[in-house]
């Protein structure tokens, strides 16, 4: 190697960790000292997004009309909050109704799965190909979020991605800020028992039993030098991205972060309280990646596309919803947790009030409710109002867009802050018009 | 175990060249457009770095460019057996012919249709609603690079197909060919994945088509360059038959005009009215022969269009080097000037004079000395990715790494899974599914990011797993089975399959006295696999460069 290489290699050596990365390539596959100073440093703030694919029939859970003919069988019940009552199938949830915001006003316009699981994950319609807007995870995570983190800032929890792709993705902020994702139900696979544990864990994230520890710090040691050998002589973005994802990779293969997704560990009466299903045990999941500071995760439960036998899909889903959910407080609340741990609860859209002949409910954008909990929320109280047949809003209506304002709010995010993006435009977190519901945010 | 038989093969690929330089195809007789195109090139850029004080990096090897070269025309780094003979080769134009025979390989066109399609229609491989019409598209754009349909008149076809629309169901506009013109079925994909709506066409067409991204002025004038919203919604209105007709008709319809009101629309939410127009200012002379649609392609691929030719020769050009002339490639104005303006203006006046021949522009651009440079950073002057003094540094399509993983573990893959083209449902047993999943970005090629599932993959998952293990590898079974090789052949071999180079003596003396000191578990041939997996994992392989 010539004088003048050398100079550049070392003078780049030195600069590879200044940016987001921050992790220096002769530091690939070597030291780990990293991980443990990064667990030191955990964010104040995190998010839990539990996204109801498919759809939720909110007229059932949160908004009832009981006597009205669009009100089906379900009777309300009240909650621990005076004068907030909610659907019958929501019993333990309704002990932390004090905690709950219910947004009645929810007023969107995209009725299709697609279109409507971008506009409610992103804030923006979707349009042609041109911008590709981040999914709320990314943004959040990116706000409050540390790159040096020993876990991912965002991980997805069982995603059912089918319908939009992009809605999960981090768009115009690069995939530095994409989903770890973790129990993918690739297949419609309704997986049980075991086969939940197994789901859960990060792919690939164990090292293949063929191969000894050993022999898997050769081949470490090996590549270092290698893969030094070719980037330091091409210096730039993407070879610092790519030593860097190696690096967090390794880093999660090799220090005990990794066990947190191994949910043996937790007690069976724990595990039986969220639910043995897969929403379930991705809600404790969820708990347990929030204990380590991860900043953002959701946690998907899918099958609310309820077009025909509304009222006993949706009893049986409320079965798992409820019992997550409330433990989910519960365990939150019993470690400190949430009062810096907000929880949104969301789908693509609600369903129609008029129950069709399928005894099912149909898409319905135009009036349905989301709810906000936790960190940052002022709960025990329902914004907005449905009419009577509940098919217009009355009152507050909310828009997308004044919906994930709020949430920012009570991150403490500021929503205003712009992104540059791949249009050369500025854009901000959240987009104009936003008008955030400053009654709910604590 | 593999088969012994195939096993044989194998080993005689590793020792024998792939071809002979006799059979080469023929040189195309000159004058040739090709020549002229990389003289134009070489100009500019020659003329660019002496004035800004640029030294460049010095010509790739050999190694260096049978794989680029490889990489970007057929989709794939080349077998051990390919590279080898390119080496080997003594002929002074074999990079010339090299190109030339590239572009008659089937993969010539399976992967520039890929790249077309992903560039032109990237939501047929995320979203559910549209995976079939981008299948559909993408066989025709196949088809087209096959026999070389020049890149004007696939524009022109695309825009002047014939149509039958319904509207039946308000939520889906559905478009269909005509039933007995199968090449019009195809391209009713690219509408039915713009959702056969005005606004998305028109957007799409100048984008991909003009290089102009006019839809950011959809909702309000445009912030930095100079069009406005009418304008948006003008050029929209060319694809205004895409709307539904109104319920009811106006009971008084004053003279009828040619087109009646099919080139006419309003802008959602105002009243506003208006009729298709060019967005340079223009109007058709609407005529009753012609729809809107064939008014647009018109004026749109006409010589004198000064957008046009400009914009396909510098997506070309964003091909080759990762990053376009003018960059991003579909926003001119002023805060993003092309970097060689008269670079590019001449360059697309070659490409339309050479009409449109993809092939000719190709063999033009692979010629040019840049294309042709070393990736190496040897000079502090060459950081700058726009003045091309060395070649940028591309990251892999899914679809390029998992062909390349293809060609250097000679894993057998059946045809149809090969065809995969969807990234959002991966396959338990098909790998290649599993890794346009892992690996989907809609990134640009200079700018990519690589994830932490991304790295596990490579690292743990089950198909470089599988690949590299001695009970499965089809290449170490056969490098280890040649007979009479030290083992400084044998990791020669090795880097020449995964590198497409030859090992350096430094990498010799390191790899080979690991496996002669049996690795970490005192076996030479588990030592082996090492040092491939080590091969697929390192940046050598995961990038084009």
């Amino acid at each position: 190697m010539s004088q003048f290489d050398t100079r550049l290699d070392r003078r780049h050596l030195l600069r590879v960790g200044a940016v987001s990365t921050a992790v220096s390539m002769s530091g690939l596959l070597g030291k780990l000292a990293l991980a443990a100073e990064a667990s030191q440093s955990k964010p104040k703030r995190s998010c839990i997004l539990l996204w109801m694919n498919g759809g939720p029939s909110t007229i059932d859970l949160w908004d009832l009309k009981p006597g009205h003919e669009n009100g089906g069988p379900y009777k309300e019940i009240a909650t621990t909050a005076p004068g907030l009552k909610i659907g019958e199938h929501l019993p333990k949830l309704a002990r932390h109704g004090k905690n709950l915001a219910i947004l009645r006003g929810m007023s969107t316009k995209e009725g299709d799965h697609a279109r409507g699981s971008y506009l409610m994950r992103t804030g923006q319609l979707p349009g042609a190909a041109g911008i590709q807007y981040p999914s709320i995870g990314a943004l959040v995570s990116k706000e409050i979020g540390d790159p040096r983190a020993e876990f991912p800032n965002f991980i997805s929890i069982a995603p059912q991605r089918f319908f939009s792709q992009e809605a999960y993705g981090p768009g115009f902020l690069g995939p530095i800020y994409a989903p770890l994702i973790v129990g993918e139900n690739q297949n419609f696979a309704n997986p049980q028992g075991d086969g939940i544990d197994a789901l859960l864990k990060v792919a690939d994230l164990e090292r293949p039993t063929s191969i000894d520890s050993a022999s898997a710090a050769a081949r470490l040691e090996m590549l270092r030098d290698i893969h030094d050998d070719f980037v330091s002589a091409r210096p730039g973005q993407m070879a610092k991205s790519h030593s860097a994802a190696y690096e967090r990779a390794i880093r999660l293969m090799q220090s005990e972060g990794g066990k947190v997704f191994d949910l043996t560990t937790e007690s069976d009466r724990i595990r039986e309280k969220y639910g043995r299903n897969l929403f379930g045990q991705g809600c404790l999941l969820a708990r347990r990646l929030v204990e380590k500071g991860v900043p953002f995760v959701e946690v998907t439960l899918g099958n609310w596309d309820t077009h025909g036998q509304n009222f006993d899909l949706v009893k049986n889903l409320c079965g798992s919803l409820d019992a997550a959910w409330a433990a989910l407080m519960d365990d939150l609340r019993d470690r400190g947790l949430l009062e810096t741990t907000t929880i949104v609860w969301m789908g693509e859209f609600g369903r129609t009030p008029k129950i069709n002949q399928a005894k099912g409910r149909d898409h319905y954008p135009n009036a349905w409710s989301t709810v906000l909990a936790g960190g940052g929320i002022k709960g025990g109280q329902a914004i907005g109002k449905t009419s009577a047949d509940g098919t217009t809003v009355e009152e507050r209506p909310t828009t997308t867009l004044d919906m994930l304002a709020t949430l920012c709010l009570a991150l403490g995010i500021d929503y205003e802050k712009t992104n540059p993006s791949n249009v050369g435009r500025p854009i901000r977190i959240v987009d104009k018009p936003a008008q955030p519901i400053k009654e709910v945010v604590a | 175990m593999p088969s012994c038989l195939f096993r044989t093969a194998l080993v005689a690929l590793l020792l024998a060249p792939a071809w002979v330089a006799a059979a080469d195809p023929e040189i195309p007789a000159k004058p040739d457009p090709a020549e002229a195109i990389a003289a134009l090139i070489d100009r500019h850029l020659t003329t660019d770095w002496a004035a800004r004080r640029i030294t460049p990096a010095p010509p790739s090897d050999d190694a260096e460019f049978v794989r680029r070269v490889y990489l970007d025309l057929i989709g794939r780094a080349p077998k051990v057996a390919e590279t080898r003979a390119f080496l080997e080769d003594a002929s002074p134009k074999k990079r010339q012919l090299l190109v030339e025979r590239l572009l008659t390989m089937p993969g010539y066109a399976s992967h520039f249709a890929a790249v077309t399609r992903q560039a032109w229609l990237p939501q047929t491989a995320t979203n559910i609603q549209f995976v079939g019409s981008g299948i559909q598209f993408g066989n025709w754009l196949q088809r087209q690079f096959t026999v070389n349909t020049p890149a004007d008149e696939v524009v022109r076809r695309v825009l002047t197909v014939k149509l039958t629309l319904n509207f039946q169901n308000p939520q889906f506009r559905f478009a269909q060919g005509d039933a007995n013109d199968p090449d019009s079925q195809m391209i009713a994909g690219f509408y039915q994945a713009n959702e056969v709506r005005p606004d998305n066409m028109g957007s799409a067409v100048s984008r991909l088509f003009l290089g102009v991204k006019l839809e950011c002025a959809q909702c309000h004038d445009h912030p930095f360059a100079a069009y406005t919203r009418d304008q948006f919604w003008e050029f929209a209105a060319f694809f205004a038959e895409m709307n539904p007709l109104p319920a009811t008709r106006p009971t008084f319809v004053g003279p009828i005009e040619p087109q009646a009101d099919r080139n006419t629309l309003t802008i959602p939410n105002t009243d506003k009215r208006v009729i298709a127009r060019f967005f340079d200012g223009t109007d058709p002379a609407w005529s009753a022969e012609r729809t809107p649609r064939e008014e647009l392609a018109r004026w749109l691929t006409a010589p004198d269009n000064e957008y046009f030719a400009p914009n396909l020769a510098n997506r070309m050009w964003a091909h080759f080097f990762g990053i376009g002339l003018i960059d991003p490639v579909d926003e001119p104005g002023d805060n993003n000037p092309p970097s060689h303006p008269q670079l590019l203006h001449e360059l697309g006046q070659a490409f339309a004079a050479a009409q449109f021949d993809n092939r000719v522009l190709i063999r033009g651009i692979t010629r040019s000395q840049a294309y042709q440079l070393s990736s190496r950073l040897t000079h502090p002057t060459q950081t700058d990715s726009r003045r091309f003094a060395r070649m940028n540094l591309k990251s892999l399509t899914p679809n390029q790494l998992f062909s390349s993983l293809v060609a250097a573990t000679g894993h057998r893959e059946p045809g149809y899974m090969r065809q995969n083209q969807f990234n959002l449902n991966p396959q338990p047993n098909n790998p290649r599914s599993q890794f346009l999943n892992r690996f989907a970005s809609n990134e640009k090629a200079t700018e990519s990011n690589t994830t932490i599932l991304q790295a596990l993959m490579l690292m743990n998952g089950q198909f470089i797993t599988d690949q590299t293990s001695l009970a499965n590898s089809e290449v170490l079974a056969a490098i280890m089975d040649v007979p009479g090789w030290d083992t400084k052949q044998r990791i020669d071999a090795l880097v020449l399959t995964v590198f497409a180079r030859p090992a350096t003596p430094e990498e010799l003396e390191k790899f080979a006295s690991y496996v002669d000191r049996g690795g970490a578990t005192n076996s030479s041939k588990k030592a082996l696999t090492d040092v491939f997996w080590v091969l697929l994992n390192s940046p050598e392989f995961l990038f084009n460069h």
